[in-house]
């Protein structure tokens, strides 16, 4: 491998037409002067999609700091956000940073020790949350939070007779806000205008994979850069229609809802609850979509299902054409031009295959797609590009404002993560870590200044990512740096690369790699209950749970076939020898997983000592024991005898 | 692969309750309206007056028994009769110097009452009784069209139909009684239509599949069947009154006798029960298969040089006919509709298979 390039740079394309020294509220408000009546958020609720105009967005967001004022809320406190998406939650993300407060989201199925150390942290009086559920949360946690003075939820239901002090309504805050300015009108304009570029605009954790999550404050001028640098740079266009359904507490949500969806005037719809999300999405077919490979993934097993379930000639077609649409990318990966042939037969495809799968999975609009987060299957992103979703992939950090570089549209190149945006410039060090430089970079982390001095240093963000760039400036990221692993051997792999490529198997939803310092790779399975249950179903298998399922031997051959598969694109010293099916999934509560899924590799792996050690022996079964706490608080212990099977 | 529903969404109740909210299927609604309208200069003029004009006439007739039978659930043998009334009804009128507009109003009302007095004696029973019931009120018709002779004229007489005015305009072409049943059609279907989603509609559903279960939840089953009857007679004499003005041109018993009630019949149920496009495809089945049955039987005997006698000749296609109607009913016992239902169902999730649960 030759690494010459040490430094990269990106080229604007063009200019935006807004700076970074702004705000997202003046970003706003110059959009209702704009284009005020032009739908700017949608909402399916009541089995419509209620409209909400960008003057609406802006009176929304200004009439809650209004009211959030008047119940004594200070500049540069946190309020504390937790729930699904829901405009009145984006209306107070905006409103809390218009009073130079930062809005700090928290997952919505965060647990309490979670949404404790979220509020420890920086003291909350403020919490924000969406329904009942979240309300109780909180009531819950109060004491031990003991700074928590006001809890606003935005959905009433369930919540009538609830008499616990503090507890507000979002109508009641609107209502404030809106007598507050009627008794001063020039509070408005105030409000418009009264945050700063250097002020908060969110308050994010990092996903925390090697441990406890970081608060990262993002400032306007931050994360406007990024936007900027994301729109010079062509990876972004004004007016796109996008689903709002990314988790709140996730940079990226921030990142492109809000920021880049003002910014660049997008159309944001949101879903009925997430279970909706597919069907909200075919009914809007969204122009663009951001989304994990994770949930390309899930989306994915969807159509792999659906086939399952198809008569003989459905599958047929289906077949026929998709192999061609993949023998078609491979080629244009390799760099050749698909024949004359196969140009026309993508032609019948559309109509046929692509199109109708597209429509069904509501991609049909689809103008710009992005995976990123973390590396996607190279099949599942074969499978998009055949389908004719020119998916690229988008590499970007929390720390940074999520936009760092994308690919460029007609660049199909699985293993880059594309040229850095304009002002974004990249540096390889010594230790092969990823650098960065960009206005959109973060300046330390909250109340830590022992990781911030680790992280940044002159002003070049330590990524944590191991990677190279190409000659032509493309960035390599071959993953977490603390990922890298070497076998006893001295074959040096990086799991997750293994793992993603496992996973493009509709039977697997999770599989950890192991490996580190021994003679051989061994893996352990999740599989996946949807897909491997309609499996079973259709060849009239009977099982009682995820774990009896899981243990079948039929399902043995099925995840033994999707390795087997998989071992055959790798040299062999990487071949995964043998694997276990686990009997339960891995789950963020149990900490096996972030909220975003992706694996804590060290948590997985001291939990399941004993399997690991099964795998390395040559015994075929081993039995675990595991603990659970029930939600009553009592804990009982579940043994379990999971099965060793040779690949 | 036609039905794309992608982007398909409403941000108010009104455009959300649309008739055909998948494009393709509107697009499909406005070709065929297309077709209708164009027919006349599309069509030649044998294929207007022998094939379309009695199809348009013969649907929109199935299509009111549908209402009584695929709706309410209650079983109508002599449905010839109701229209007769109206077809008697329209001529008196007309001659008797009132507008055709208000003999057409006549004429359904007219097969209203009658209707409904019999179908409220009927109600008393149900099921096949009541199939019974509606069976005598056709004899009954028959004898008072044959035996009164200021209603029938007199035993086996004619009555010619006077010549039509219909809004001003003096119809006397085929396109013009084309349009005349073309437009009726319309109304007839676009009616069904949203009487499948209103209060009546469902209510009728209610009733249809269980009487007593539709009283315990509050819909008035007597009240429901009676109204039911109304607007079916309603339209059935309408029906009955253009297919006399429009294809008839005159009126004699003879052309509503009982067979007449049972190909009716045989239109709703070979269509589908309780489906619109059913009746279409019914009608369209009963009506135009015998005639394309006799020139293919005969155009294969000719082609295979078959010395078949002219007798046999003439009863293989009712033989063919016959099979073809025990067939759908045994394979497809939901009619036609469900025919073309399934195929655009296969359609509609391609590639996905059904689902199963």
């Amino acid at each position: 491998m030759t690494q010459q390039v040490k430094m990269a740079e990106g080229t604007a394309l063009r200019q935006a037409d807004f700076s970074n020294d702004t705000t997202v509220v003046g970003l706003l408000a110059r959009n209702a002067k704009e284009i005020g009546s032009q739908v700017a958020v949608k909402e399916k609720d009541f089995g419509i999609w209620q409209e909400y105009t960008w003057q609406d967005y802006l009176d929304n967001s200004i009439y809650f700091a209004a009211g959030l004022e008047v119940l004594g809320f200070q500049a540069e406190e946190a309020l504390l956000l937790i729930g699904d998406n829901r405009p009145d939650l984006y209306f107070g993300t905006v409103g809390v940073s218009a009073l130079r407060g930062s809005p700090m989201p928290a997952y919505p199925d965060a647990n309490p020790q979670e949404v404790l150390s979220f509020a420890h942290e920086s003291r909350v009086r403020y919490a924000f949350v969406e329904d009942q559920e979240q309300v109780d949360k909180l009531l819950d946690l109060r004491e031990e939070i003991g700074t928590l003075e006001y809890i606003i939820y935005s959905d009433p239901r369930g919540l009538a007779a609830y008499s616990a002090p503090g507890l507000v309504s979002y109508a009641e805050v609107i209502e404030k806000g809106q007598q507050a300015i009627q008794a001063n009108p020039a509070l408005y304009d105030d409000l418009v205008t009264r945050a700063q570029p250097s002020d908060a605009a969110i308050f994010v954790h990092s996903s925390g994979t090697t441990g406890k999550p970081k608060g990262v404050i993002l400032k306007h001028r931050n994360v406007l850069a990024g936007v900027r640098n994301g729109f010079q740079g062509g990876s972004l266009e004004k007016n796109e229609v996008i689903m709002g359904y990314l988790p709140m507490a996730w940079i990226g949500d921030y990142a492109f809802t809000v920021a880049a969806g003002i910014a660049l005037q997008w159309q944001l719809c949101i879903p009925e609850q997430q279970e909706t999300l597919l069907r909200d999405m075919r009914e809007i077919a969204p122009t663009f979509y951001l989304a994990a490979p994770r949930s390309w993934d899930n989306m994915l097993t969807n159509i792999q299902v659906g086939m399952q379930d198809a008569p003989r000639f459905k599958k047929a077609v289906y077949h026929y054409f998709m192999d061609l649409g993949f023998k078609v990318e491979k080629k244009r990966f390799e760099g050749q031009a698909p024949s004359l042939w196969e140009r026309i037969n993508r032609v019948v495809g559309e109509f046929f295959v692509y199109g109708p799968i597209k429509d069904a999975m509501g991609l049909s609009r689809i103008r710009t797609a992005y995976t990123g987060g973390e590396a996607m299957g190279e099949d599942t992103f074969l499978f998009y590009r055949s389908l004719g979703v020119a998916l690229r992939q988008l590499y970007g950090q929390t720390e940074s404002s999520a936009f760092n570089s994308t690919q460029s549209k007609d660049e199909v190149r699985l293993h880059t993560a594309g040229k850095p945006l304009p002002g974004v410039i990249v540096k390889i060090d010594e230790s092969g870590e990823l650098l960065l430089k960009s206005e959109s970079n973060f300046e330390g982390y909250y109340e830590n200044e022992k990781a911030t001095v680790e992280t940044l240093v002159d002003g070049w963000l330590h990524t944590g990512d191991a990677g190279y760039l190409e000659e032509d400036g493309h960035i390599v990221v071959l993953g977490r740096l603390s990922e890298v692993v070497y076998t006893a051997k001295g074959e040096r792999f990086i799991p997750n690369y293994i793992e993603n490529r496992i996973k493009f198997s509709p039977y697997v939803k999770d599989v950890a790699v192991l490996g580190r310092d021994r003679d051989e790779l061994c893996a352990m399975v999740c599989i996946d209950i949807d897909a491997v249950g309609n499996w079973a179903e259709l060849q009239g298998i009977s099982y009682i749970s995820y774990a009896d399922l899981s243990q079948k031997p039929t399902v043995y051959d099925l995840v033994r076939d999707a390795i087997a598969h998989v071992n055959e694109t790798l040299p062999e010293p990487l071949q995964i020898k043998r694997f276990s099916n686990l009997h339960k999934e891995f789950d963020p509560d149990d900490g096996e997983i972030t909220r975003t899924r992706k694996l804590r590799r060290k948590v997985v792996e001291e939990r399941y000592t004993d399997v690991i050690e099964a795998l390395y022996s040559d015994k075929k079964e081993v039995t675990v024991k595991a603990q659970i706490t029930y939600d009553t608080g009592e804990t009982g212990t579940i043994e379990r005898n999971l099965s060793i099977r040779e690949v | 692969m036609f039905y794309r529903q992608a982007g398909v969404h409403h941000s108010n109740y009104k455009t959300d309750s649309a008739l055909f909210p998948i494009p393709f299927d509107k697009w499909s609604i406005y070709t065929m309206l297309a077709l209708g309208i164009f027919a006349p200069a599309i069509f030649g003029s044998f294929a207007l007056t022998s094939y379309l004009l009695p199809w348009m006439i013969w649907a929109g007739a199935a299509l009111s028994l549908n209402l009584l039978i695929g709706w309410a659930g209650q079983f109508h043998f002599g449905y010839a009769a109701v229209m007769s009334i109206g077809g008697y009804t329209a001529i008196h009128a007309t001659l008797a110097g009132i507008p055709f507009e208000i003999a057409l109003i006549l004429a359904g009302l007219m097969s209203m009452v009658v209707g409904v007095i019999f179908g409220a004696a009927a109600m008393r029973v149900k099921g096949l009784y009541l199939a019974l019931a509606t069976l005598a009120m056709q004899f009954v018709v028959d004898w008072v069209l044959t035996h009164v002779p200021a209603i029938g004229g007199g035993a086996s007489a004619t009555l010619q139909a006077p010549d039509m005015t219909l809004l001003g305009f003096k119809i006397t072409s085929e396109v013009g009684y084309y349009y005349v049943a073309f437009g009726w059609l319309l109304l007839v279907t676009l009616f069904l239509l949203n009487m499948r989603r209103t209060g009546f509609g469902r209510a009728l559903v209610a009733v249809r599949e269980k009487d007593y279960a539709a009283s315990i939840l509050g819909v008035n089953s007597f009240y429901f069947k009676s109204v039911a009857f109304a607007v079916s007679s309603f339209m059935g004499g309408v029906s009955g009154a253009i297919l006399v003005f429009c294809f008839y041109h005159a009126v004699t018993p003879e052309q509503f006798t009982v067979n007449v009630s049972i190909q009716l019949l045989a239109m709703v149920i070979v269509g589908g029960l309780g489906s619109i496009i059913g009746s279409y495809f019914g009608a369209a089945f009963i009506l135009l298969l015998p005639g394309a049955l006799n020139t293919l039987v005969a155009y294969v005997s000719e082609l295979l040089g078959l010395q078949i006698g002219i007798e046999t000749l003439a009863h293989l296609p009712n033989l063919f006919y016959g099979i073809l109607i025990i067939g759908f009913l045994l394979y497809e016992p939901l009619g036609l509709a469900k025919v073309y239902d399934n195929i655009r169902k296969y359609l509609m999730v391609w590639p996905f298979g059904y689902s199963k649960r």
